[in-house]
């Protein structure tokens, strides 16, 4: 049986090496739509996978923010019964709260209890820096720089400085090298800060945030944790717990339990950017229509070749079948040519496609004054797809044609031969 | 029917017709009783469009009968695949054709190689040698690897039935094998044939409108209209 198959391949193959042209036209097809699947793909699986990694890591994965999403029942209502009870309360004073997460402590523990999962308390709040008559608000974040820097990659963003220089000024601060830029202020300067409580300190640069990393924003200054309570006149009080996991794709659920166990709201990094996420679902729906488009035109080429293969070749058929061939040797003999284009094609379109990836991965690109590169996904997974995609398309483009030589009636060819 | 010799014959057919489903229905071949002996060269002979050939290709299930039935060694073939047909073919009928058909890509070795990497009873080396040997046979020796367009006609013809001989046909069916060919080629074609019959005891069956072949056939078949009209030992 296999001699046979091999017998069936040896005709197919002789058929495509003396239809040089015809051949290499439908292997050409099916290579450049190889290659571009893997150029493309490598491209959008790369970048997404680059914009995932700084939608995860630029921030914490979760934050917990002194927030509820639904108000918390009052007194009366707790008292005389939940939704359907007979009693409803309107207008009454409501207690006044003092903002901040309670018993934060607590839900720090919790956090670092669970495994993998490491939690940073801040306060954020905002003041006015003032130099010179000129005004600039800034989102004040306290932190403590040595659990910040566990839970988030601010450390990584900085243009000069450190976060524990933080620790070793007194009134140190962290900017965005923007603003700083903006105001004329350098490593060392000093600069007024106002709280909305009135409070006025005077604060030292002792690091620049690059520019270019919106995620963190350059509106955004980072102290020490007790120093921003003092400055907002918080005392004790941090408004946010920022949490950072082993496992980045559990955050959805360890949000879901810590909110669940506390009230306060907590936003894991899918919940922050699922408008992201959708846009990145709609984005890959997009480019496999596109690609599977290329890889389709691609098999049209092997159904061209195969076709005219088949109309050129109906005496051949005849005298086949009359040989002692059978419908299923000579439907087998133009799926093989379909097959050998499509895997001639899908093994130049590989080199092609690493060709391509190579191209693209060569460039570089200025942003904000530092050479960037596209980032690329080269997994071997895109080359196999391709190729499963390219034969699947070819067998089938192939077989469609094949079908009419099997039904090729020697007969007529044999007897009104030329 | 009279049938020449004492020996049974290798292919039978009787009441044999093929009709085609037009409208009106037209018939090709009607109710054909023939025996087809081993050792004999039988020729076909009759006027343009008597169904000589289309009788040639029903003995060679080639084409189906429409009518009748048609025996080898016996056997029944009427009811058999289209693939058991085929089976049939590769191993016991050998076809030329008034053209070579040979394939174009390949050599005249490799096209006689064919039918017996097909069968498959033998590999590798006994492949080639078996199509040497016939080549051999047709007086091709040396020209083994050459490409059919740089034969002769002559030549390809005898590739040809070097072909058909491939897997040791007990019948050999010709269908008007030295139309294309010249008087001399004509008659070394008609020589080899007679040599398959008497010689190695093959059914030799041939369609000719060539009365000078129709001369050395052992048995003559006259058909007019789709109907066998004589049988004749010479």
């Amino acid at each position: 049986m296999s001699s046979n198959l091999a017998l069936l391949f040896h005709i197919a193959w002789r058929h495509l090496v003396v239809r040089r042209r015809q051949t290499a036209v439908a292997i050409g097809g099916v290579a450049v739509g190889v290659g571009f699947f893997l150029a493309v793909s490598a491209l959008m699986v790369g970048s997404q996978n680059d914009f995932i990694k700084t939608l995860i890591s630029a921030a914490p994965h979760i934050i917990i923010y002194d927030e509820l999403r639904s108000p918390p029942p009052q007194p009366g209502v707790r008292i005389y019964g939940g939704a359907d009870a007979a009693v409803a309360l309107h207008g009454y004073k409501l207690r006044n709260e003092v903002r901040g997460i309670k018993d934060w402590q607590a839900i720090l523990r919790t956090v670092n209890d669970t495994p993998g999962a490491i939690g940073s308390p801040s306060l954020s709040g905002a003041v006015t820096l003032r130099l010179g008559g000129r005004e600039e608000p800034l989102g004040i974040v306290g932190i403590e720089p040595g659990l910040e820097s566990k839970v988030s990659d601010v450390a990584d963003k900085l243009r000069a400085g450190s976060l524990d220089d933080l620790e070793r000024a007194q009134g140190g601060v962290i900017v965005g090298e923007e603003l700083a830029r903006r105001l004329g202020l350098n490593m060392g300067d000093i600069v007024n800060a106002t709280a909305a409580s009135g409070t006025t300190k005077p604060l030292r640069i002792v690091g620049l945030v690059k520019k270019g990393n919106t995620m963190i924003g350059q509106s955004s200054g980072y102290m020490l944790l007790r120093e921003a309570q003092s400055l907002l006149a918080r005392p004790f009080i941090i408004n946010r717990i920022g949490v950072r996991l082993t496992d980045a794709y559990a955050a959805d659920d360890v949000a879901h339990a810590l909110e669940s166990r506390y009230a306060y709201k907590a936003e894991s990094w899918q919940e922050r950017s699922s408008d992201f996420l959708s846009f990145l679902v709609t984005r890959n729906v997009i480019m496999y229509a596109v690609v599977s488009a290329i890889l389709l035109v691609a098999s049209f080429g092997i159904y061209t070749a195969v076709s005219n293969s088949v109309a050129d070749k109906r005496r051949d058929i005849a005298i086949l079948r009359s040989m002692g061939f059978s419908q299923g040797d000579l439907q087998l003999v133009f799926v093989f040519e379909g097959l050998a284009l499509a895997m001639a094609g899908v093994v130049v379109g590989w080199v092609l496609g690493t060709a391509l990836m190579e191209a693209l991965g060569s460039l570089k690109f200025p942003v904000s004054g530092e050479d960037q590169r596209i980032p690329l996904d080269r997994s071997t997974r895109q080359y196999l797809i391709a190729a499963v995609a390219s034969l699947l398309s070819g067998g089938i483009a192939a077989w469609l044609p094949a079908r009419k030589a099997a039904r090729v009636d020697p007969v007529d060819i044999l007897r009104g031969a030329i | 029917m009279s049938s020449p010799g004492a020996s049974p014959p290798v292919l039978a057919c009787t009441g044999l017709g093929r009709t085609l489903p037009a409208d009106p229905p037209v018939t090709l071949v009607r109710d054909v009783d023939l025996a087809i002996q081993p050792g004999k060269f039988t020729a076909i002979v009759g006027p343009s469009g008597c169904g000589k050939s289309s009788l040639l290709y029903l003995l060679g299930l080639i084409d189906r009968p429409t009518a009748g039935q048609l025996l080898l060694d016996g056997r029944d073939l009427t009811p058999l695949s289209g693939d058991e047909r085929a089976a049939i073919r590769l191993e016991h009928f050998g076809f030329v054709f008034q053209f070579h058909f040979l394939l174009p890509e390949f050599n005249a070795l490799e096209n006689v190689a064919l039918p017996i990497r097909r069968l498959g009873r033998l590999h590798g080396a006994a492949v080639e040698a078996r199509a040497r040997e016939l080549l051999g046979e047709v007086g091709l020796a040396g020209k083994e690897l050459k490409s059919p367009d740089k034969l002769s006609g002559g030549e390809r013809q005898r590739v040809a039935i070097a072909r058909a001989l491939a897997n040791d046909p007990r019948l050999i069916l010709g269908d008007e094998p030295t139309g294309n060919l010249d008087s001399v080629n004509s008659a070394r074609v008609v020589d080899l044939f007679v040599a398959l019959a008497h010689q190695q005891g093959r059914a030799v069956v041939c369609v000719t409108h060539d009365m000078g072949i129709a001369e050395r056939a052992d048995v003559r078949v006259e058909m007019l209209d789709g109907r066998v009209v004589a049988v004749k030992a010479q």
